[in-house]
């Protein structure tokens, strides 16, 4: 499988921050030929672990999560419809859209999200947004049937096979966070046959989406010494404001620096980039990144963290947009970080 | 293979066409290769609509026309940016709410793109209020000069909803175009059978746009004693609607329409045939609005005016990327005008 069919794969596989496990079977297979060792644990976590075999090895943990947005069904209508709550998702992206329901007994199964027919629209209204209360999902069935297959509380995501655009670039639902799980790949492939002066940690982690609980409880049980958060930022798109808080897509890997992401792990970083001749871009984070290593910072007696991130286009919506080349150069500066790492290395 | 899955089978094949006004082509000539060989004359015109003649066991006096329109609402490139974003127009009349996040397919190498928004964590609960116009979207491909653009799209080329047809539920089918798609799916289905009378089928153009201009050349052309159009038409039983504003309801069969804001249509003929459909088991319902028009408008008021009705498939989330119909109004909507077809005569 090539890197983009990674990508493909796990971005089209479904996993709403809570059920990740279809995910993770995946991520688990794809670490596997990489890795000494991978453990799935009960919360859906991916772990796979590569020694160094040298005592007194740091450990360093590369993270990437494996959840994604979606919706919960709130309720179901006399007429068989789905009322809905979102989780991260602009509701404007909605009318019009697929979802796919997953059921607990009946398996996944289509819903589309109706749009208000003409003839009931009032002048002006198209200028108004539907807020998600007002929306329905329709799967096509009477109310009896659609009882007996979905329950309240079931999960639904954005449905969207990945397709190329232009320019060697990837669009599809849930590149944030697989498509960085693929970095981390990406990195290992290029870690092949090296010799390391590090122990790695590999971790495919679950409900980032609702607050990092997954890289907390994995950083908890493995105690890093060095752990990197690899998650999406925001590429540019054509409708920034000037005070948007954007990346260019193609520029590269954006290191992140500031509290969370400790300064001196940082300019480390940024020296192995220029000396490495790898693009990147940088980020400065005055306090929190909206990333797991916000919460994999403080656990047990703290960890030096860093974010290092892959821009994205249109984030949270069925149709995120990343380029390859941003993918390649986050796993080569991963890769060049772990070989850099030897006994004497210092934050 | 039964009725249905012979009119869902050439359904999926049409409704994976694309075609807008002005650009019907695509359609047509698929409609064309399985139409040949039912056909006893077929020719197309300057607008794009394409005739089919068809011998029945019978001669009709005044010709009879059954129509409905190939063409889809969709879009239109209008300006490429330095950035390589294409500026749009739509082709038809779209909701710009059922664009933001779709999966597009543009011009005429049918390159993939998206209609989207910057990501939600850049906009204020306020902004999440406004729906923008469709102005102020644009399609990415993922060009990023106007110059790379300009490889794969042109000012003035289509560009359609990329949605598959997919079947759901309760014998549901999604897709984009439906509407008219599915009128063409039954005439094709007509088209194949023994007709009691000889038949104009007319596969129009142009109608989306307003005006009916492409019936208006086709009814000058034929005159027309008798007309038949096939619609999808809004079916808006879903939540919030009270029943009375449902227009149309699937499950509850054709779609008889009595007036819209272009045509009146034949009280006696409709009497007559939701008679003989109530006889025969086919189930049928009045479409409970009067908004909008159809090809009808042109039929009847062309030359010395035709007598005719409008019927429908009842289709929900018309004129967005997911129109969805019911495979049993189809039927019966087959039923209809396999009836109207063969009863509508000069004495009837």
């Amino acid at each position: 499988m090539t890197l983009k069919e990674k990508i493909k794969t796990l971005g089209n596989a479904y996993g709403v921050s809570g059920d990740e496990f279809a995910v993770a079977k995946i991520a688990a297979e794809l670490l596997a030929p990489y890795v000494d060792k991978v453990e799935v644990d009960e919360f859906g976590n991916v772990s796979g672990y590569k020694s160094c075999g040298k005592p007194g090895a740091k450990k360093l943990m590369l993270d990437a999560h494996i959840d994604e947005i979606g919706f919960l069904v709130t309720g179901i209508t006399k007429e068989g419809f789905i009322r809905f709550m979102g989780m991260g998702v602009d509701p404007r992206m909605l009318p019009g859209s697929t979802l796919n329901v997953m059921t607990k007994k009946h398996g996944n199964i289509l819903g589309v999200v109706g749009a208000v027919p003409p003839h009931l629209q009032a002048p002006g209204d198209q200028t108004k947004a539907l807020p998600i209360d007002k929306l329905y999902v329709d799967v096509g069935m009477p109310y009896e049937q659609v009882k007996e297959m979905v329950r309240i509380g079931d999960y639904m995501t954005f449905t969207s096979e990945a397709f190329d655009l232009l320019g060697d670039q990837v669009c599809g639902k849930s590149l944030d966070d697989r498509a960085c799980f693929c970095c981390l790949l990406h990195a290992l492939e290029l870690l092949q046959g090296k010799e390391l002066d590090v122990d790695l940690i590999v971790i495919g982690t679950t409900k980032e989406e609702i607050g990092g609980h997954g890289a907390s409880y994995r950083t908890y049980v493995d105690k890093p010494d060095l752990a990197v958060a690899i998650d999406v930022c925001h590429a540019r798109t054509d409708d920034n404001l000037p005070g948007d808080r954007v990346q260019d897509l193609g520029g590269g890997p954006v290191i992140t620096i500031g509290t969370n992401s400790v300064p001196r792990f940082a300019r480390k970083v940024i020296e192995i980039a220029r000396a490495k001749d790898i693009p990147y871009q940088l980020s400065g984070a005055p306090a929190a990144t909206g990333t797991n290593a916000w919460s994999m910072q403080i656990i047990n007696e703290g960890c030096a963290t860093l974010v290092v991130s892959l821009p994205l286009k249109y984030m949270h919506s069925p149709v995120e947009v990343l380029k390859m080349s941003d993918v390649e150069n986050v796993g080569r500066l991963l890769a060049e970080l772990a070989l850099d790492i030897d006994g004497r290395w210092q934050i | 293979m039964n009725d249905i899955n012979k009119v869902t089978e050439i359904l999926e094949k049409l409704c994976s066409a694309d075609g807008v006004a002005g650009y019907e082509e695509e359609v047509r000539v698929i409609i064309e290769e399985m139409v040949k060989p039912y056909a006893d004359e077929m020719f197309a015109d300057a607008l794009g609509n394409l005739f089919v003649f068809k011998k029945g066991k019978n001669r009709r006096e005044k010709p009879l026309v059954v129509s409905a329109h190939m063409d889809e609402v969709g879009f239109m490139a209008r300006e490429i940016t330095e950035k390589g974003m294409i500026k749009f127009l739509t082709v038809g009349s779209v909701d710009p709410r059922v664009m933001i996040g779709r999966k597009m397919k543009v011009g005429p190498k049918k390159v993939p793109g998206v209609i989207s928004l910057k990501a939600i964590h850049l906009t204020t609960p306020k902004e999440r209020t406004v729906a923008p116009a469709a102005g102020s979207l644009y399609i990415d491909i993922g060009a990023t000069s106007k110059k790379e653009a300009e490889k794969y799209v042109q000012i003035g080329d289509p560009c359609y909803f990329d949605s598959p047809y997919e079947e759901f539920g309760d014998q549901r089918i999604k897709a984009k175009a439906i509407d008219d798609r599915v009128g063409c799916a039954v005439m094709v289905q007509l088209l194949s059978e023994e007709l009691e009378y000889d038949t104009w089928f007319v596969f129009g153009t142009n109608e989306e746009i307003g005006g009916n201009r492409g019936a208006v050349v086709a009814a000058n052309r034929l005159n027309p004693g008798y007309f038949l159009v096939i619609e999808g038409t809004t079916a808006c039983d879903v939540p919030d609607v009270p029943a009375h504003g449902h227009s149309t309801t699937q499950g509850e069969g054709v779609a008889v329409s009595i007036m819209d804001k272009g045509s009146i249509y034949s009280r006696p003929l409709i009497d007559a045939m939701t008679k003989r459909a109530t006889e025969e088991g086919i189930k049928w319902q009045y479409r409970r609005s009067s908004n909008g028009f159809t090809d009808a408008r042109a039929f009847h008021s062309a030359a010395a005016g035709a007598k005719g009705m409008g019927i429908a498939v009842p289709t929900r989330y018309i004129h967005s990327a997911v129109n969805v119909a019911y495979k049993p109004d189809i039927e019966a909507v087959l039923r209809m005008a396999r009836l109207y077809v063969k009863e509508c005569s000069d004495n009837a």
